[in-house]
């Protein structure tokens, strides 16, 4: 008698549970008559593991679906003892019950100008919470799977396969399947200009419903599709089928998304976007019912915003906190940093197609007139570091560690002399070889200003002219792009890093266009590394080509790195487990997941 | 020829060269659209560029893109926002409205203020109250827009925490929205204010001296009398100029306001738009500025004659 009461008891407390998730069991139900078999082994394999375990709504609710199933209807399915699905049900709506109306806020300069989830660029960023990726960067660096368990390659580097996780279900119930995947790689190719390349070399795609795997065939071999597909979100493809021009659909939400995450509302006027709890997500459950992103025009203000606790933390694509405002921010007590460094940095961009910029003893004399470590100090405030000559940051895979540059100005003079550049009228101004005073064009954009005024300085002093150009930015472009320039302050963004051939080459490599990058290296044997690196996969011959190339940087200057900075973002300390990853920062599903009220 | 016709005249080639310009200015900007659409980090061929320059009619000759946008304007058509993905009609109409809120209510306050305080000032210049006021406009109208606005929100946001920091609302209601305009209508009002206040007080001081007022004191008016019954209403002449001026700032909003205060109004939305060469919505922007520029005058006009009868007057 008294069993039937606890068995009563346990069972209205797991109703209960399951009425606060009349989607899951309708979603579940329908997964079990579809798949039959399929999915009653996959709640005994689950609940047979994860007994101690159970977090996700939607771990819990398939844990119940199949005690219930074994007590009232006497199937033989294996399943959690009562006590441990009681205490895992009761647990969660207890959590449930604590995060009621709690919302995590993130203050941004990324400004989303138009409702379009296609068309606006930040809106693509932020809608990575709600429309994952396929896959994503881990905090090494190293891409892994995000909506994708594992994928496949073949050896000629033409076909690649994804295998879709289990459990993954949008906003809406619906199962995300490999043919949401398959319709969303290529709707962009079809209809966003950005991801034409995928239209152009696509040949064919498949899905199997089977191993739950969509396999994308190209016409030619690519080796970056992972890293590629770590930027397209994800789209529900019973949605945005019926949509003919993406880029031109502009809603105010909800959209419907498959992360922990849906995007319920953009409010322009507001200056916020709403996401709420995925009430179909799997996963583990997140801390928060709501995100919301505020927008600040100004970067001033946002920091204004932080400090006074209207939002906890703050982000900016590719960006870190501003420096000059962190111990500001510190005196507050509320507030915890993350620090990482980054993977994109401030650089001398050089003309290579025109002398004396060609000549590599020039640029290596140019070199050792910069005071690296003067330069790291005021411009990164403390959260710099001098860089070494192979460019890249040591937070980018396969890293090589290569000599530091050095500042030395008497060695500066000395090589520029060796070299041929020597002031024959005592002007105080070198010569070059055709006996002509060298005065150097160093453009710079408005956000550079400051640091061109040093360089221009440590030029000066080892003898030669400089004429500093300050222009706006779409002047900048179309100067860049006509090689109308000695020396030129730019930057690179993580993803600029990683782009073509990876690890800066997308920068130089002479063969490719584009606003931001300077086309301006023709060097074969540069050519011929970038090449090999986009012909594999094979980790090893990977990391072998990508130590070649920081070589060659180091070896030929083609570009000089200022300083390598850290990525810096504060955190309201109330709450633990941020996550940053290379590419995208704290703006990753593990920090939306993981984030809690500390408990210290 | 009558003088209404040629008014109307004036206005009409005043249009004309409006549409022009509105098409030629945006297209001298140097940059190149299309690759501010595609974006830095992203390589795209050379052949979609041109496919997206076809698709957006920029490989056309001039005189064919600016006949197309004299046949749009004439359908009423302005365009499709290259950035904002959407027709520059709905763009305008969206921001609008919110413009005018935030400008419209602070020319008006500014322009009551102003005149109020200005005629009062001018009338006794000499008061240790008139001085002191006199002082604080002059060095409210020398403060760049951009420092007072962060100056109101660092001591009525941050410090005292009495108002939000941006946006129009938190929730759309008109609770929501008054809280939020708080300070950039105050900004804004006072900026206003201070233009109104010392055109009207030097204004005031000068008329105060004429026949009419003396002859209006030797009646045994009053002061306040003299002043507001006939001073103000020939002082207040400059004025009407100022705020039809001041109309074309409504629509084009206040952009440091907009900025400081992260509003999505038209200052914004035309920064936006130069910076991305977004053609279509800057030329849909500065039309309906010019036009409505162009309406405040003819407004000014009519104004002027109702006050003044000299305009009425023929010459």
């Amino acid at each position: 008698m008294q069993q039937g009461i606890k068995k009563t008891l346990i069972c209205t407390l797991l109703l209960l549970f399951l009425a606060c998730t009349p989607g899951i069991t309708a979603a579940v139900a329908a997964e079990n008559s579809e798949n039959g078999a399929l999915a009653g082994t996959q709640a005994g394999t689950q609940a047979g593991t994860q007994t101690e375990g159970l977090q996700s709504k939607g771990e819990i609710s398939e844990n119940i679906l199949a005690y219930m199933q074994a007590v009232y209807l006497g199937m033989d399915l294996p399943h959690p003892d009562e006590a441990t699905l009681s205490k895992a049900a009761s647990t969660y709506l207890g959590q449930l019950e604590q995060t009621k109306g709690t919302v995590l806020k993130i203050a941004t300069p990324n400004v989303v100008k138009s409702a379009s989830l296609i068309g606006d660029y930040s809106l693509g960023i932020f809608a990575h919470l709600s429309n994952p990726p396929l896959m994503k960067m881990d905090e090494t660096g190293k891409l892994v799977g995000q909506l994708v368990d594992r994928y496949e390659v073949s050896e000629n580097n033409t076909r690649w396969t994804f295998y879709l996780k289990e459990g993954l279900y949008w906003s809406d119930g619906k199962k995300v399947s490999p043919k949401d995947a398959e319709f969303t790689i290529c709707y962009y190719g079809e209809k966003t200009p950005s991801a034409r390349w995928i239209n152009d070399t696509l040949e064919s795609s498949a899905v199997s419903e089977a191993d739950n795997s969509v396999t994308f065939k190209f016409n030619k071999p690519y080796t970056r599709i992972n890293l590629e597909f770590a930027t397209y979100n994800i789209l529900p493809s019973h949605v945005w089928e019926k949509i003919e021009n993406p880029q031109e659909y502009v809603n105010e939400g909800p959209y419907v998304g498959c992360g922990p995450y849906f995007l319920k509302q953009i409010d322009l006027t507001a200056g916020k976007l709403v996401f709420e709890r995925n009430p179909y997500w799997k996963g583990q459950a997140p801390a928060f019912e709501s995100v919301e992103i505020h927008f600040y025009s100004n970067i001033d203000v946002a920091t204004l915003a932080l400090e006074n606790g209207d939002a906890d933390t703050y982000y900016k694509y590719a960006s870190s906190y501003p420096y000059p405002n962190i111990e500001q921010l510190k005196k507050t007590g509320k507030f915890d940093f993350l620090e990482k460094t980054n993977v994109g940095l401030i650089f001398l961009g050089l003309n290579l197609k025109e002398a004396p910029l060609s000549d590599r003893a020039f640029r290596e004399a140019l070199s050792y007139a910069i005071d690296y470590e003067e330069l790291a100090a005021l411009e990164a405030l403390g959260y710099g570091e001098v860089p070494n000559r192979g460019f890249v940051p040591p937070s980018m895979e396969y890293f090589k560690e290569t000599e530091k540059l050095e500042y030395n100005p008497a060695l500066a003079k000395e090589l520029l002399q060796k070299a041929g550049y020597e002031d024959r009228d005592k002007n105080g101004i070198l010569e070059n070889k055709a006996g002509e005073d060298i005065r150097l064009t160093l453009l710079v954009r408005q956000d550079y200003a400051r640091t061109a005024e040093l360089l221009s300085e440590y030029i000066e002093g080892i003898g030669l002219g400089i004429d500093v150009k300050n222009v706006d930015r779409d002047t900048w472009f179309t100067l860049k792009d006509d090689y109308q320039y000695d020396l030129t302050v730019t930057r690179s963004t993580p993803w600029g890093m990683l782009m073509h051939a990876s690890w800066g080459s997308g920068y130089f490599d002479s063969r490719r266009s584009g606003q931001g990058v300077l086309h301006n290296l023709d060097d074969p044997a540069f050519l011929q590394l970038c090449d090999e690196l986009l012909a594999t996969t094979d980790p090893a011959e990977l990391e072998s080509s990508a130590h070649e190339l920081q070589t060659y940087y180091a070896e030929n200057l083609p570009a000089i790195p200022l300083y390598w900075n850290r990525v810096v973002t504060p955190f309201n300390r109330e709450f633990e487990g941020w996550y940053a990853d290379p590419l995208y920062g704290i703006y990753n599903q593990d920090t939306f997941v993981k984030v809690r009220k500390s408990t210290a | 020829m009558h003088s209404a016709v040629k008014k109307t005249l004036r206005y009409l080639s005043s249009f004309a060269l409006i549409v022009t310009l509105n098409f030629a200015l945006p297209r001298f900007m140097p940059g190149d659209p299309v690759k501010n659409l595609i974006g830095e980090d992203v390589y795209v061929s050379e052949a979609v560029m041109e496919e997206i320059r076809t698709e957006l009619g920029l490989n056309r000759p001039l005189i064919e893109q600016f006949s197309a946008y004299l046949q749009g304007l004439l359908r009423f058509d302005l365009g499709y926002s290259y950035h904002l993905h959407s027709p520059v009609s709905e763009v305008l109409q969206a921001r609008i409205g919110w413009t005018l809120l935030l400008v419209g209510v602070s020319v008006v306050l500014g322009a009551i203020l102003g005149i109020l305080l200005g005629a009062y000032a001018g009338w006794k210049p000499e008061t240790k109250l008139n001085r002191g006021i006199y002082c604080g406009f002059i060095a409210i109208s020398c403060t760049p827009p951009y420092f007072l606005a962060l100056l109101f929100l660092g001591i009525f946001a941050f410090k005292l925490g009495l108002f939000p920091f941006k946006g129009f609302y938190d929730t759309p209601t008109i609770g929501s929205v008054a809280y939020h305009l708080f300070l950039p209508v105050s900004v804004l009002a006072l900026f206003s204010a201070s233009r109104n206040f010392l055109v009207m007080r030097g204004s005031v001081i000068q008329e105060k001296e004429q026949l009419y007022a003396l002859y209006a004191r030797a009646k045994g008016l009053y002061d306040t009398s003299i002043l507001f019954r006939h001073v103000v209403k020939n002082a207040s002449l400059p004025i009407i100029t100022l705020l039809a001026l001041d109309f074309g700032f409504l629509f084009s909003g206040a952009l440091f306001i907009e900025i400081v205060f992260s509003l999505n109004g038209m200052g914004t939305l035309i920064y936006d738009a130069i910076i991305g060469k977004d053609y279509p919505l800057l030329q849909g922007a500065f039309l309906v500025i010019a036009l409505s520029v162009l309406l405040a005058n003819i407004f000014a006009d009519l104004l002027y004659a109702a006050v003044d009868p000299r305009v009425r007057r023929p010459a």
